[in-house]
């Protein structure tokens, strides 16, 4: 499971997340909604060890971030948004580095990379460079290098973004099987719809702050109206649509 | 992680090996070319080191002592480098590097990321170093038939000595990091570079190598060496260095000096990690707000920009050009070193004292305007490749925005041109002026070199950026694209014009001037050929930047298609 208790990262003057506490019980696909700039991606890094919070505690499937980080993040799988892949490396040859990071090596290894290629519909490009690799291709093998070491706990930010409806499906595909055995996921993203269909329960962010926290309806009987589009819903909730000042610009 | 630190390496290796294995075009002539250039620098490296050991011999006890200081001195000189060396790419592998992303998200234990990072930090930091060692030190070697224990211990003395260095510097940037905001790390380093440029010229300033020279200046010498032999150089790694290898030079054994280097590596390397430990990851954190940094608005570049005569779109096109590069302080970090060495070629042609050789003092500065001329040639081309051929490369991922505009390719490229033009044309212009004037030229060179070096400078700059764009690299980072197949191309033409130019000029002057100093009157024949050599280096220089530019716009358009 992820919990995060009261956590606040600053920079400077600005703070970017607010006292934000959220938590993801095991099974649970937990999606995490805002607008641009809300401290979404923020949140994620540092619960995936890449930024230090001002405050609060971070707990990954019972380790303390702060405490205990090698448990935690050998726990923890994570997809970030913007994924850093060695490019001259195939592959093959990128998952078994990060198996070997979590631990995974020996014959074990192999089976396993083979494994998550093919899940990912990669095996055709086990030897082929990652520099060559389309962007929908990478954000896959990001993901099967996150899912490798079969984390208890999973942090993806935005992880439809480049794929093709195959990809998409695919990825919905493992989240769910993902979370019928157990393992607690965190989602952010963009396409509510996505959101909507997946998530268990969601949180949604502004200005650093959470807004609105529960099941999709509850979140929908929060902002006034429990039959109303999603979009709608957010918009409400995050400040206006502004379509009135769109229709004065245009 | 069970693995130990060398696995987090790998990568590293197995992309070497994933390059080698697929090469890709024009690889065999950059290893080809570099290769060559790289084992006539070690070879002339040794010669020099041989030569000068051998020399000493003659002086007996003086030359064992001159050996002594001078191995010292050369081990300061390097500790200098290896220290800002050591804080610039610490700054890179621990905090700046993509790959952090990946590794600290990892249940890698501390201590061996830091084991790993700080390997990479040294062999980056000290890679040149160790290339410029060998040589010198077999050369030494070989000059004093000195036994193999010496080889064996030069490895031993070097690598404490290397790691010393580099500790204190990466220990630096984690303070940096740590006490200044981020943003301002970066800053920090220019200004430390700065301070280490100063510092390399003062020292030089100082210790005046050029009274050497004179003999007149004799008694002068014994102040020299005291000057040389500072007080705190024996507290320093620098001259442990040294006393060891002198000593197993000598077949001896230094003990002392030898476990002063070893014990205080260590002693660096255990303080460092333990630092590491500490405060890595919130230096690691704090780092990760650059993005946030504070815009320097520079807003002069828009004043200057909207008083020139330019369109709408090169006016952008420039401002975007010149705030880019200003606002990008690793940049200006490049531009450091250079500015020392050209701080260093301009002192060195004050202290040239050509005067005590009165019957050749004529000649010999005239043949030295040429020199300076092509040194300047060679310095331009330097620039050229590390700024001006990566414009069209460092539009990058952004070039989108270019070819997606109603900017016509030709108008694009040569925005670049003038942007690359104008200060390098005053930097070239005012290096070749300068070290004409303190160097006292006949007027006649001062002016042929004013204007040989403005047709060189638009050669050199229309050669850069038309290649820059028949080869883009718009993937990569842009300060590789130098070494990349278009860049290694660009040298090689260049340095062939710089050649070409230089004999075009340098014959028609020499013949003129002869003809002054020996008031012999030239035939109109050869008057002609003069004009007509000075014509074709003028004719040359417009057709290799002319030609350059349109096959640049060509590989433009040919993209859009």
């Amino acid at each position: 499971m992820i919990a995060i208790e009261r956590i606040v990262k600053r920079y400077g003057a600005f703070t970017a997340v607010d006292d934000v506490s959220l938590a993801v019980a095991p099974g649970e696909i937990h999606g995490f909604l805002g607008p641009n700039g809300a401290g979404k991606t923020t949140t994620l890094r540092m619960i995936a060890g890449l930024l230090q919070p001002t405050e609060g505690r971070i707990v990954v499937n019972g380790h303390d971030l702060a405490s205990d980080p090698e448990s935690a993040k050998g726990s923890l799988g994570f997809v970030p948004d913007r994924p850093f892949i060695y490019e001259k490396l195939t592959a093959g040859e990128f998952l078994r580095f990060h198996g070997g990071l979590y631990g995974i090596d020996g014959v074990g290894i192999t089976a396993r990379v083979h494994e998550m290629l093919d899940l990912f519909e990669l095996r055709r490009w086990e030897h082929e460079l990652v520099e060559s690799f389309s962007h929908g291709m990478k954000q896959r093998l990001v993901m099967s290098a996150a899912f490798l070491h079969r984390p208890r706990a999973v942090v993806v930010d935005e992880p439809m973004v480049g794929l093709d409806p195959r990809g998409a499906r695919l990825i919905k595909a493992v989240f769910r099987r993902m979370s019928d055995q157990g393992v607690a996921i965190l989602m952010s993203t963009h396409t509510l719809e996505v959101a909507e269909e997946m998530s268990h329960r969601i949180s949604i962010i502004n200005r650093g702050r959470l807004i609105a926290q529960g099941t999709v309806d509850e979140v929908r009987r929060l902002a006034g109206d429990a039959d109303e589009h999603f979009t709608s819903v957010f918009l409400k909730l995050t400040g206006g649509s502004g379509l009135q000042e769109i229709d004065e610009v245009v | 992680m069970r693995a130990a630190f060398p696995f987090l390496l790998l990568p590293f290796v197995w992309m070497s090996r994933n390059r080698v294995r697929r090469r890709e075009r024009g690889d065999l002539l950059r290893t080809g070319l570099f290769g060559a250039v790289g084992l006539g620098v070690c070879a002339a490296l040794f010669g020099g080191a041989f030569w000068v050991t051998r020399e000493l011999l003659a002086f007996a006890e003086f030359g064992d002592y001159l050996l002594r200081l001078g191995l010292s001195w050369l081990f300061l000189t390097f500790l200098a480098f290896l220290a800002f060396s050591g804080v610039v790419t610490a700054l890179s592998t621990f905090f700046l590097a993509d790959d952090l992303r990946l590794l600290l998200t990892a249940p890698i234990p501390a201590g061996r990321l830091f084991l790993a990072r700080f390997m990479r930090t040294l062999g980056q930091a000290s890679w040149m170093v160790i290339m410029f060692l060998t040589p010198v030190l077999l050369g030494v070697g070989a000059a004093r038939c000195a036994p193999p224990a010496f080889y064996a211990s030069a490895v031993l003395i070097v690598a404490p000595f290397a790691v010393i260095p580099v500790a204190a510097g990466a220990g630096a940037t984690l303070l940096l990091v740590n006490i200044l905001p981020a943003r301002r790390a970066r800053d920090v380093l220019m200004l430390v570079g700065l301070g280490f440029a100063a510092a390399l010229v003062l020292i030089l300033r100082f210790i005046q190598p050029e009274r050497l020279l004179r003999v007149e200046s004799l008694p002068d010498i014994a102040d020299f060496f005291a000057t040389l032999q500072s007080p705190i150089t024996p507290l320093l790694p620098s001259f442990w260095a040294g006393e060891s290898l002198f000593a197993a030079l000598q077949g001896g054994f230094d003990p002392l000096h030898g476990s002063a280097l070893w014990t205080t590596a260590l002693a660096g390397m255990v303080v460092l990690s333990a630092a590491e430990r500490r405060w890595h990851f919130a230096g690691y954190s704090r780092s990760q707000e650059a993005p946030k940094a504070r815009v320097t608005p520079l807003r002069i570049v828009d004043w200057v920009a909207h008083a020139l005569p330019l369109s709408t779109v090169r006016r952008q096109l420039l401002i975007k050009d010149v705030k880019v590069f200003l606002r990008d302080v690793s940049q200006w970090l490049q531009l450091l070193p250079l500015f020392a060495l050209v701080l260093l070629y301009l002192y060195n042609f004050r202290a040239l004292d050509l005067d005590r050789i009165p019957y050749m003092s004529g000649f010999l500065k005239n043949v030295y305007a040429f020199l300076n001329l092509a040194m300047a040639g060679f310095v331009l081309a330097t620039v050229a490749v590390r700024f001006v051929f990566p414009a069209v490369s460092s539009e990058g991922t952004a070039f989108w925005i270019i070819r997606s505009s109603p900017v016509r390719l030709r108008e694009f490229l040569w925005s670049k041109f003038w942007a690359g033009l104008v200060p390098l044309l005053l930097f070239t212009e005012g290096l070749t002026i300068a070290a004409n004037e303190l160097m006292g030229a006949d007027p006649f060179l001062k002016i042929v070199a004013a204007l040989a070096v403005v047709f060189m400078t638009c050669a050199l700059v229309g050669l850069a950026v038309g290649l820059g764009a028949v080869y883009p690299r718009f993937g990569a980072d842009p300060t590789q694209a130098a070494g990349s197949y278009g860049g290694v191309a660009f040298m090689i033409l260049a340095v062939l014009y710089i050649i070409v130019t230089i004999a075009l000029l340098g014959w028609p002057s020499s013949m003129w001037l002869f003809s002054r100093i020996r008031r012999v009157q030239l035939s109109a024949m050869r008057e002609f050929l003069m004009a007509a050599s000075f014509a074709l280096a003028i004719a040359i220089s417009v057709a290799t930047c002319l030609l350059a530019m349109r096959s640049g716009v060509r590989a433009l358009e040919r993209m859009n298609r």
